[in-house]
């Protein structure tokens, strides 16, 4: 309740950014976490472009994997916009909730 | 995985013959019937290349391991899943291992590429020392694009295949950036000891080859491999009929991945399950004898493949195509966007033309939040502690 009045607020303010939490999936253990989960997106930008912005941040090389996956199930259409995105899947609460990870390993 | 050793070891499970079922079986890019090519389908099967766990061979790095057991897994399914392309490469997907028959040579050059000593181009020796720079020591557990990015890197000594091996990031394959990379005269340098010209004795170990081939031979062969994680904990069962399809193209390579943390190499699918090689039984490593000839028969797996349910399969795979020729490419392309149209299958990876002109070029990124917005969210949030941080892009 508290986070879908936070996210009213946010959205009234900001109107044309999409309020996005971005969470590393608990067995993860190659990928950082991010310092900031916690994101206000333009609504035309891509998802390919808000990957490689988080990809930056965790200063992660290019032959690293870094799957976003949206509502823990599936690899959204990285050439998707934010708002597409959003529209399918956001959460009840009015965020949208991406989780990344890399790939498990294997003996 | 030790464990998993020891019961295959000491075990040794009755493997079960295929199921009476009118469903196809599909075997990389082959499609079987079990009532009437079953004889077929254990040929196809065993005609691969089938690495496994080895002991003995010669120390990696001259001091490291002699085994790979309980650790390799991974990096012999890489070995299969790029073994299947050379011999698409150099012996074509019809190509059949026949016990006792004497063998083409291609096929030993194709072998001899990968057995466990230290100069082979994809040998495991090769491919530990490789992951070093990948970040895993010698004996660590490999993934699916781990053991891919090796691959590619050792490829690049491999001019007798003269591979072009591309692996697409971020589950989207961009075509642009495959044609280029097939297309690229990059001088062979191999060009003399280049294969694809051997039958004709005109052309051999002549340099000015190159003048005169025509445009369907200036196509590097492609190994495409595709790294992807299909759900979290367990695949997402919207990329079941996405999956299967990929082992219906006859570009197919199969998919390396594993039930969690013990890695196979998928060749095909019958039903809701998958069939696969099992790298998990540990072999003596395989010295040539006294002819110098190299005892094979333990790289066929000569009883019936092992099968598991889809919904089994860990969510971290890479798969894998091989397109010979320039219309392979253009084929398989088709075959991606159609299947995009079928409504029960949900696309595992995006293909696109080109890169998104941010993607090659990072540096126009601008990191740091819109001041302005970032003077109002300070305001707006100060007194209710808020963290959001705003992205200009």
């Amino acid at each position: 309740a508290t986070r879908m009045h936070e996210v009213t607020e946010i959205r009234i303010k900001y109107p044309n950014k999409i309020p996005v939490v971005v969470e590393r999936y608990q067995k993860e253990k190659t990928l950082p976490p991010l310092s900031r989960t916690k994101f206000l997106v333009a609504q035309d930008l891509p998802l390919s472009q808000f990957a490689v912005t988080l990809r930056t941040r965790l200063c992660l090389a290019s032959s690293q994997t870094f799957y976003l996956l949206v509502n823990n199930k599936g690899l959204p259409n990285m050439a998707m916009t934010m708002q597409e995105l959003y529209q399918d899947n956001k959460d009840e609460d009015g965020f949208l909730y991406l989780t990344y990870a890399s790939q498990e390993m294997f003996g | 995985l030790f464990l998993a050793t020891l019961t295959y070891d000491t075990l040794r499970f009755e493997y079960e013959d295929f199921p009476e079922t009118k469903e196809p079986v599909w075997i990389l890019g082959r499609k079987y019937s079990v009532f009437t090519e079953k004889e077929e389908i254990l040929l196809d099967v065993t005609s691969r290349l089938w690495f496994t766990y080895r002991k003995n061979f010669p120390a990696i790095g001259g001091t490291g391991p002699t085994s790979d057991t309980g650790w390799g897994c991974m990096l012999r399914c890489g070995q299969m899943i790029f073994a299947q392309a050379l011999v698409c490469r150099h012996l074509g997907r019809d190509w059949r291992w026949i016990k006792g028959k004497r063998q083409v040579d291609n096929y030993f050059s194709v072998l001899n590429a990968f057995v466990d000593r230290k100069d082979s181009y994809y040998s495991i020796h090769q491919i530990a020392q490789m992951g070093v720079g990948e970040g895993k020591s010698i004996g660590q557990w490999y993934g699916p694009n781990t053991v891919a990015q090796v691959l590619k890197k050792l490829a690049t000594f491999d001019t007798w295949s003269s591979l072009a091996v591309h692996i697409a990031m971020d589950n989207t394959v961009v075509m642009e950036e495959i044609r280029r990379l097939c297309q690229s005269n990059a001088p062979c340098a191999g060009a003399a000891a280049c294969p694809a010209v051997e039958s004709d004795g005109l052309y051999n170990g002549c340099p000015e080859e190159a003048g005169v081939r025509d445009r369907h031979s200036l196509w590097k062969p492609l190994v495409l491999l595709i790294p992807l994680r299909l759900g979290l904990t367990e695949i997402n069962e919207a990329y079941i009929e996405t999956l299967k399809h990929c082992f219906m193209m006859p570009q197919s390579l199969g998919v390396i991945g594993g039930k969690p943390n013990s890695a196979h190499y998928f060749i095909g699918y019958v039903g809701e399950e998958l069939i696969y090689l099992d790298p998990h039984t540990t072999q003596p490593a395989v010295e040539p004898n006294d002819s110098g000839c190299l005892p094979d028969e333990s790289f066929h797996c000569q009883h019936p493949p092992c099968r598991m349910s889809i919904a089994e399969l860990d969510p971290s795979i890479a798969v894998g195509f091989f397109c010979n020729t320039e219309e392979d490419f253009n084929d398989w392309c088709q075959q991606i966007k159609k299947l995009s149209l079928v409504r029960a299958a949900l696309p595992m990876f995006e293909l696109v033309e080109r890169q998104p002109s941010h993607f090659s070029n990072p540096d126009v990124l601008n990191l740091t939040p819109d001041s302005s917005d970032a003077d109002r969210l300070e305001r707006f949030f100060d007194s209710e502690d808020e963290d959001f941080e705003i992205l200009s892009l």
